[in-house]
């Protein structure tokens, strides 16, 4: 309990920083800007490696705890807002603050030639406030406050350069789409504290065994609704790939290693809910493997660099959900942190790669980048191999782990999915490299418009990122480490109801995914190699805008506008043109012509004649006693 | 006292009261229309009396002393009004004095 205080640290230096630097952003140096904000983050993950530490000096099955504002008690239970530090909120926040050090430092040159430094780094600050909140709320309101403040954060920083039309739309279609998933957050709040009593996570894991199944598999559902928003699956993925309007490095940190991960940890956090509610698990498992593989086959028809990453985003979230709707929570979870190695990897080398090239993101006008930056094409080699899951590097053991587990529980097509998702992956992720690397520099791009190189700065992250990349897969490696089981001991066992897995997985499993990657990686460098197919009707295709159901996104888009978005604006035009000024106007203006007129016609009577006021009033004393006598 | 011995007092009463009202609303000078006022009020001293009479109660004769002192501070008030206003108009006419119409 003592150890308790370093959760708030964790918190609050986050918000200290945003609030500092937006206070200062007129005045304060850039340097100190960014000095700030960076310095806020590192020591917000210095305070989660000291939690991690403390936790692990702690009897198993205890936690960190602080609670940070009293709120009094409604209906007898106390009502607080309370931080909880265990095996899961620990491990999220290493990444999201780990991660988010790493951005804001890469963000510090990256974003130097912005006027709105300072801007930039509190709307930063503030997410990695918003998603510690999330992370570290030991009940579900607090982390229904953390997921609403993570979307305003979002929000911002899609919307960060103000002024393009195309971004502040882009940042309205994600608030908006959220907004649908919180409407399912909110509901599932309400049937949780109608059902359990109260909110703290505690309490509602206590009550789940005596609670029926119906209200539990309810509740499953309306949190699956809020994690498929904000996890950009199906069908509320639409929002992700717009919001590569945002900066790069906000594009790496909310939309690609952290923010799109609340989803997972939703459902990871309630998984005492979901082992109760077989229907609702089943329904995360399948929302997940549609999604990844929806995901992977879009990916491969996108020619803007950004957004081929989202939709991998999109694909690997979707992985994740698969592992914890098979109630594979530690896969989940791994594959978490190395996605967020290796996709954060990836979008910070696409930002260098884009400034390089003068702002250009059409991968079909690049080619030849790694001949001028070696050193970008190298770590962008181990960030497409770790993606990929070639052996040995982070991806391949964390997605190993996933498709093992869906195999194991005898969800065949589900594994199927998994499995085509994961050689997709090795394709569009192929295509992409060779697009951008392979051959020679197209499109006017020889000399690379964006002058100067990457600076030490910018370096430090990749390298560190790259270095994980490689490695963050050796924390599990089957028969030979296996720090992540240790690390969660039986946290999952707890509530757990799933009967324990009999036998070994066979050994055709990991090789099949290896050699079904293998081909589609071989198939596509031959289709997309400088000699071959692909690569030429890329070429032949750039600049121009995409057509076909992949580059639309199967229509998704079209669908949502057709169905949802048009029928609103003709209702509200509607409204607009009949309602309002006929209904409402008409309303407000005949109350004030009404008052208006009673004033005129009461005039009459305030003539100041005396002796007519006396009349009134004797004609009034007469009818009175009329009344008396008669009645 | 019977109750048909009454009937006289009430009918002054009454009489004197219709008196006052027809005076307030018929003349147009205030001095007439304050006198028409007093009559009103000695109006209903008179039905006081009579029923404190009759039920043997104080609280009528009590009520008409009342009245009396009320109506002397009413006419103090009243009068020093109407020399005001003589001093700023030429006449005084309850008609005229209508500043405060809507």
């Amino acid at each position: 309990m003592s150890v308790g205080f370093v959760l708030p640290i964790m918190l609050l230096l986050p918000l200290a920083g945003a609030l500092i630097v937006a206070a200062g952003r007129n005045k304060f140096s850039r340097n100190g800007l960014a000095g700030i904000a960076t310095a806020s983050v590192g020591v917000s993950f210095a305070a989660a490696l000291a939690a991690l530490l403390a936790l692990r000096s702690l009897p198993e099955g205890e936690a960190l705890r602080h609670r940070l504002i009293d709120w009094g008690s409604w209906g007898g239970e106390p009502f607080a807002l309370g931080l909880l530090g265990d095996e899961v909120s620990i491990w999220w926040m290493l990444v999201v603050t780990g991660v988010g050090f790493l951005i804001h430092l890469y963000s510090a040159e990256y974003m130097a030639d912005e006027a709105d430094y300072g801007r930039y780094f509190a709307k930063l600050n503030y997410f990695v406030f918003a998603m510690s909140l999330l992370v570290l709320s030991d009940n579900f309101l607090g982390l229904l406050i953390g997921w609403a403040n993570v979307g305003v954060a979002s929000f911002l920083l899609i919307g960060f350069w103000n002024r393009r039309q195309a971004a502040a739309e882009a940042a309205r279609k994600a608030f908006i789409v959220n907004a649908v998933g919180e409407v399912g957050l909110i509901l599932a709040a309400v049937l949780i504290f109608a059902q359990f009593g109260g909110w703290t996570f505690e309490r509602v894991f206590q009550g789940v065994e005596t609670a029926p199944v119906g209200a539990l598999t309810a509740i499953g559902l309306l949190l699956l609704i809020g994690a498929v928003a904000k996890s950009a699956q199906l069908p509320l993925h639409v929002w992700l790939p717009d919001a590569m309007q945002g900066p790069t490095p906000v594009s790496a940190l909310i939309h690609a290693a952290t923010m799109v991960t609340a989803g997972v940890y939703l459902v990871v956090r309630a998984y005492p809910i979901y082992e109760a509610a077989p229907l609702a698990l089943h329904a995360v498992a399948v929302a997940g493997a549609c999604s990844a593989l929806f995901g992977a086959i879009v990916a491969v028809g996108q020619s803007d660099f950004k957004r081929v990453l989202a939709f991998s985003t999109m694909s690997q979230v979707g992985f994740m959900m698969l592992g914890a709707g098979v109630g594979a929570y530690e896969a989940a979870m791994f594959h978490f942190m190395t996605h967020a190695f290796f996709k954060a990897l990836l979008f910070l080398l696409a930002g260098v790669i884009i400034h390089h090239l003068g702002g250009e993101q059409d991968i079909r006008r690049m080619g030849g980048v790694g001949k001028q930056m070696p050193a970008v094409y190298a770590m962008f080699l181990v960030g497409v191999l770790a993606i990929a899951g070639a052996p040995g590097l982070a991806g391949f053991f964390s997605k190993e782990e996933i498709l093992h587990a869906v195999y194991m529980r005898g969800e065949v097509i589900l594994w199927a999915l998994g499995v085509a998702a994961a050689s997709l992956t090795a394709f569009y992720m192929v295509r992409l490299f060779c697009l951008v690397f392979a051959g020679e520099p197209h499109g006017g791009h020889e000399g690379g418009a964006g002058g100067r190189g990457p600076g030490v700065v910018i370096l430090i992250p990749l390298a560190v990122l790259t270095l994980l990349s490689i490695s963050g897969g050796w924390l599990h490696i089957p028969g030979v480490t296996d720090v992540t089981g240790a690390y969660l001991g039986g946290f999952f066992d707890r509530f757990s109801r799933r009967v324990a897995l009999i036998g070994q997985a066979p050994a055709w499993l990991g090789w099949l995914t290896i050699a079904a990657a293998g081909v589609a990686a071989w198939l596509s460098a031959m289709w997309f190699r400088p000699q071959g197919m692909g690569w030429k009707t890329a070429r032949a295709a750039a600049g121009r805008a995409d057509q076909g159901p992949l580059a639309a996104g199967f229509f998704v888009d079209s669908f949502y506008q057709a169905l949802v978005v048009r029928p609103l604006i003709g209702l509200s035009k509607l409204i607009g043109l009949a309602v309002d000024p006929w209904v409402v106007d008409g309303i407000v203006k005949g109350l004030s012509g009404l008052a208006a007129r009673a004033g005129s016609a009461v005039q009459a009577v305030h003539r100041g004649h005396m002796r007519r006021y006396a009349l009134s009033v004797a004609a009034g004393a007469g009818l009175a006693l009329l009344y008396v006598l008669v009645v | 006292m019977e109750s048909a011995a009454i009937a006289p007092y009430i009918a002054i009463s009454a009489v004197l009261f219709a008196v006052g009202v027809a005076g307030v609303l018929t003349r147009r000078s205030p001095l007439v229309i304050l006198m028409c006022v007093e009559i009103m009020w000695n109006a209903a001293n008179v039905v006081f009396i009579a029923f404190a009479r009759q039920f043997g109660h104080m609280d009528g004769h009590i009520f008409a002393f009342f009245v009396i002192t009320v109506a002397a501070a009413e006419v103090a008030i009243a009068l020093g009004l109407i020399v005001l206003i003589f001093r700023r108009r030429d006449r005084v006419d309850a008609d005229d004095l209508n500043l405060l119409k809507g």
